[in-house]
């Protein structure tokens, strides 16, 4: 088995189709409901908007393969790096792909990291329910493989602060949102199984905090490297500012929860900033493609 | 367009992978099925993933469609069949519930109350699937249970708007405010 | 009432343990070195393989088994200083050579296609010699001396044993054809062979004796 795995081949059945963040974010269509610069209407999941249970069943499926993704990356965490000692290993790793080896991990890290599986999986297990429940089939809506491709880093710190910090700090935001949908809409399992996975999600970016600070406490740049690598992913993973704090976001930021999962308040507004910053880029990025269809429509027609 | 015909707009789509002609097909197919005695126009915002459905009925039952109600949601822009059968099916069905008589008090589309809007579409999801378009009931029992409550009377409601054919606007409206109340 | 300050004997008459027990301290830490080792290489391949697996059942429990052996390793680890052990790392070690060739072969099958094959290596092969090594400690190992490894033992056997009728179940439900009967047979018999020449978890003598000549002979 390879030392790292691309995220062109995770390996799905025939219900899934995968498509990456690239494709997405090629699509000019746009739902926000303003330019660039102006802000308008709530888009904000609540049980409110008039679309709420298709909105609500498309993101309970992003949830859905964001946990296959999340049990991956987990998963590939206990495989990809060398415990720290282990000398068998180091001889395989030297012997074999010729990728740096200088990646051991402490041994506890990796017991976390296959907790985490554990939870993950779980999770995978919660969600194929509840998507049951709010009538949705496996793989009826396209998954965005982002999670995976920009958790995956061959940099085990680096790995940790896209998977605990930025990955699961979504997953906290994303929780908190649909914990409260169910609350308000009274659907009784949404808020129950939501409340219980929140808790999970909590612990693992509180794992992926504590292992930031413990494997990098000498090592001051390399911490850098790492808050600044979880800074990209986080914009990223605001999916062109469909997490932000905007009520134009469909997915709020959980502050309280992150506060608890060890995010420091400047953290937290820093991530504000970055997925609001994400949430103008997708509107001008729209305005622009938009636009070019109209210019190419005016010289078709004329 | 002939007195019954469909017409789709735009015939060529930019921003999505989509077929005029196979929405033209799918309506064609939907109108002989219900019997509707007027013109059809479609007119699809392909700038918008959203999926909001507006329609005007007068000589013709004009609907103002975005792209998000005909997409292949496995795919993103693509467009899927069945979606298409689905949405246009439950918006034709409507048009022909107001047309058909029964119907008269039922306030404007812009007025309905997100339960009265549910337990239409519940109806005519019924109906639909018993004509033959796929519909998944699960589906269309979550959308009911989230504007009705998550309790048993919900799902009886449910069950008997969805075996309905014939109703009248009353007999809806009434069983979708019993329903409310556990 | 009973009296009770009447003699009564320190082992309840029910309360048949012995005391004396196959390994000493010494052995006893090198297998459970051996025991973490192997542990740790289970886990990681099961986690390595949840993206590997098309199988969405198959990929959830890998996830879930993942985490069952790092635990096992864990108790392992924590075991090694209470035998006198103070760097667990010096003994976590495979038994031999072989062990890690056999770990290879395991290890090897990466492709989507390959279920079978994976689940075989672990289900049909190291997790069976898993349940044989550790009830072969549980049951020769001194009941009184080494109380503390049987209680982890009686966790992580029953751990192994409902693992591998998990395992077992998903390998029968994958198994459609002649042909993928004797693709899992073929994957069976090498592993098996690699590990015969290993010598079982904590290599020669995994569930015989110890200090028997030769085993152990190539030990790290
Ligand atoms: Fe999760
Ligand atoms: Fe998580």
């Amino acid at each position: 088995m390879r030392k790292f795995f691309p995220v062109e081949e995770l390996a799905r059945d025939e219900r899934f189709n995968q498509v990456t963040m690239k494709e997405r974010m090629a699509d000019p269509r746009s739902g926000l409901p303003s330019a660039p610069g102006e802000r308008s209407r709530s888009n904000r999941l609540v049980p409110s908007r008039p679309d709420a249970s298709q909105a609500a069943r498309a993101l309970m499926h992003g949830i859905f393969v964001g946990e296959i993704q999340a049990l991956e990356g987990a998963g590939r965490t206990c495989h990809d790096f060398r415990t720290a000692g282990d000398s068998a290993r180091r001889a395989q790793d030297d012997a074999h792909d010729g990728v740096d080896t200088d990646d051991a991990v402490p041994f506890a890290l990796k017991l976390d990291m296959a907790r985490q599986a554990w939870d993950e999986a779980r999770h995978v297990e919660i969600s194929v329910k509840l998507s049951d429940w709010m009538g949705s089939e496996i793989g009826e809506f396209a998954e965005n493989t982002v999670l995976f491709q920009a958790a995956c880093s061959t940099d085990p710190i680096l790995r940790l602060a896209g998977v605990n910090r930025a990955l699961e700090g979504l997953a906290i935001d994303v929780f908190t949102t649909m914990k409260e949908f169910g609350d308000l809409a009274g659907d009784p399992f949404l808020e129950f199984c939501e409340d219980w996975m929140l808790a999970d999600e909590v612990t693992h970016v509180k794992m992926g905090s504590d292992w930031l600070r413990r494997v990098t406490e000498h090592d001051p740049e390399r911490r850098k490297k790492a808050l600044e690598f979880q800074g990209v992913v986080d914009k990223l993973f605001s999916y062109g500012g469909t997490r932000s704090d905007s009520q134009e976001s469909p997915i709020g930021l959980a502050r309280r929860f992150r506060e608890l999962a060890g995010f420091s308040d400047h953290e937290v507004e820093e991530i504000a900033e970055v997925s609001l910053a994400a949430l103008e880029e997708r509107k001008a990025a729209v305005a622009a493609m938009q636009s070019a269809a109209r210019d190419v429509e005016q010289l078709a027609g004329g | 367009m002939s007195a019954t015909g469909v017409t789709v707009t735009p015939q060529r789509f930019q921003f999505v992978h989509f077929d005029a002609e196979l929405i033209q097909r799918v309506a064609e197919s939907l109108v002989a099925a219900l019997g509707l005695d007027r013109p059809v126009v479609i007119e699809v915002d392909e700038t918008t993933p959203l999926a909001r459905i507006d329609v005007t009925i007068d000589d013709a039952v004009t609907i103002r469609v975005e792209s998000g109600a005909f997409e292949d949601t496995r795919r993103p822009r693509h467009q899927s069949e069945q979606a298409t059968a689905a949405s246009l099916g439950r918006v034709l069905l409507r048009a022909r519930d107001r047309l058909l008589g029964g119907f008269g008090e039922a306030p404007a589309d812009d007025r309905l109350t997100l339960a009265q809007t549910a337990a239409w579409n519940a109806y005519c999801a019924g109906r639909l699937a018993r004509l033959g378009v796929h519909v998944a009931p699960q589906r269309w029992q979550y959308d009911f249970r989230n504007r009705h409550g998550f309790h048993d009377l919900a799902d009886v409601a449910f069950e008997r708007l969805w075996a309905s054919d014939g109703l009248t606007w009353g007999e809806l409206d009434e069983i979708s405010r019993t329903a409310q109340h556990p | 009432m009973a009296d009770p300050y009447q003699p009564r004997s320190p082992f309840a008459p029910w309360d048949r343990r012995e005391l004396p027990g196959m390994f000493d301290v010494e052995e006893s830490a090198r297998r459970i070195g051996n025991y973490k080792w192997a542990e740790i290489k289970l886990f990681e391949a099961l986690g390595g393989w949840v993206a590997t697996v098309p199988e969405l059942d198959v990929k959830m429990r890998l996830g879930t088994h993942c985490y069952k052996h790092a635990w096992h390793s864990e108790l392992w680890h924590k075991r090694l200083p209470e035998l006198r052990e103070m760097n667990p790392d010096r003994l976590t070690q495979p038994p031999n050579d072989a062990m890690v060739h056999f770990v290879e072969a395991l290890t090897e099958p990466e492709a989507a296609e390959q279920t079978i094959e994976k689940l075989v290596g672990v289900y049909r092969v190291f997790i069976p010699h898993f349940v044989a090594a550790y009830t072969f400690h549980k049951n020769n190992t001194s009941q009184i001396t080494d109380a503390p490894t049987i209680r982890s033992l009686h966790f992580v056997l029953q751990d192994e044993m409902d693992d591998w009728r998990d395992g077992e179940m998903l390998i029968q439900s994958l198994l459609r054809t002649p042909d993928d009967v004797a693709r899992a047979s073929a994957h069976q018999a090498r592993l098996e062979q690699m590990m015969l020449d290993a010598g079982g978890i904590a290599g020669p003598g995994s569930i015989g004796n110890p200090y028997a000549a030769g085993n152990g002979a190539t030990t790290h």
